[in-house]
């Protein structure tokens, strides 16, 4: 199947990370054009994909992720996140024929991203 | 730094950052540079902002990535510098220190896809990757920052660091 999925891992819990905000964006130009806005279920990916296999396109694309807002929400957590807030991953298709399965790993204080499958 | 007079033996007693060129028998151009520096603590440094970009496709220093450090104003992104990782794929001065460490929203842009195809990582077009951004806040000036990113042509992670 082609097309865009993510999948959002709190790290620090080893836990899917459920109820993140993402929003979803096409490179529009010199900017970044909204497609969607979207939030992680309980098992920390989308009910919906990101980008059906036949609306993709060559082109760039970001993922946002509300890290810090996901990790304020957390039982315990306090209000103040001083090191990450939203998290931009930009990333290409460079082959409509291909998936692109783009995951976050991250604590309040690190991430990580990659092509996953 | 070597000659092809050398052969595999002499090359032995140089220890690990020759050994990579011992192996391929020749410095392949633009190759990854060799691991010849030791970590650097920077315990007890006063407050600043620090990165260290680590190529861990070739196991190497992100030697020669081309930078931007932006800080954020509200919505709008206003470019501070431009600067290029030294050989041990760090910056020769702090980034931000003293007066100009200031709490904010900041983000760094890596050119990453450049650096790859510099060093002839064969890569789709367009890559995956290309302008990498790492968005990070400074929340307390009284504490050093010091950025981690790890990177292949396929994914990155960055964490503060120590």
């Amino acid at each position: 199947m082609a097309g865009i999925s993510t999948h959002v891992l709190n790290s620090g819990t080893g836990r899917p990370g459920a109820g993140m905000r993402i929003d979803f964006s096409v490179r529009d130009g010199d900017g970044w054009k909204l497609v969607k806005t979207l939030t992680t279920n309980a098992d920390g990916r989308t009910d919906q994909p990101v980008l059906a296999p036949d609306a993709a396109k060559v082109g760039q694309y970001e993922l946002l992720f509300h890290v810090g807002d996901f990790f304020r929400r957390q039982p315990g957590a306090g209000n103040d996140m001083p090191f990450l807030d939203t998290v931009p991953v930009r990333f290409a298709i460079f082959d409509t024929q291909q998936h692109y399965h783009v995951p976050m790993l991250c604590t309040p204080w690190s991430c990580s991203t990659y092509r996953g499958s | 730094m070597t000659s092809p007079a050398l052969t595999r033996r002499a090359f032995l007693p140089a220890g690990l950052a020759l050994g990579s060129l011992a192996a391929g028998g020749a410095v392949a151009q633009n190759a990854p540079t060799a691991l010849a520096t030791a970590p650097v603590s920077q315990v007890d440094l006063s407050p600043r902002l620090t990165m260290h970009a680590i190529d861990t496709h070739n196991g190497s220093p992100g030697a020669g990535m081309k930078v931007q450090l932006s800080r954020y104003d509200g919505d709008d992104l206003h470019l501070l510098r431009r600067f290029e990782t030294n050989k041990g794929g760090r910056t020769d001065e702090p980034l931000l220190l003293d007066a100009a460490y200031q709490p904010g929203r900041y983000e760094l842009l890596l050119q990453l896809e450049d650096y790859f195809a510099a060093r002839g990582t064969p890569l789709p077009k367009p890559n995956f990757l290309s302008q990498v951004p790492v968005r990070f806040r400074i929340t307390n000036p009284a504490e050093r920052i010091h950025l981690a990113i790890l990177f292949t042509p396929w994914g990155y992670s960055y964490y503060r660091g120590s």
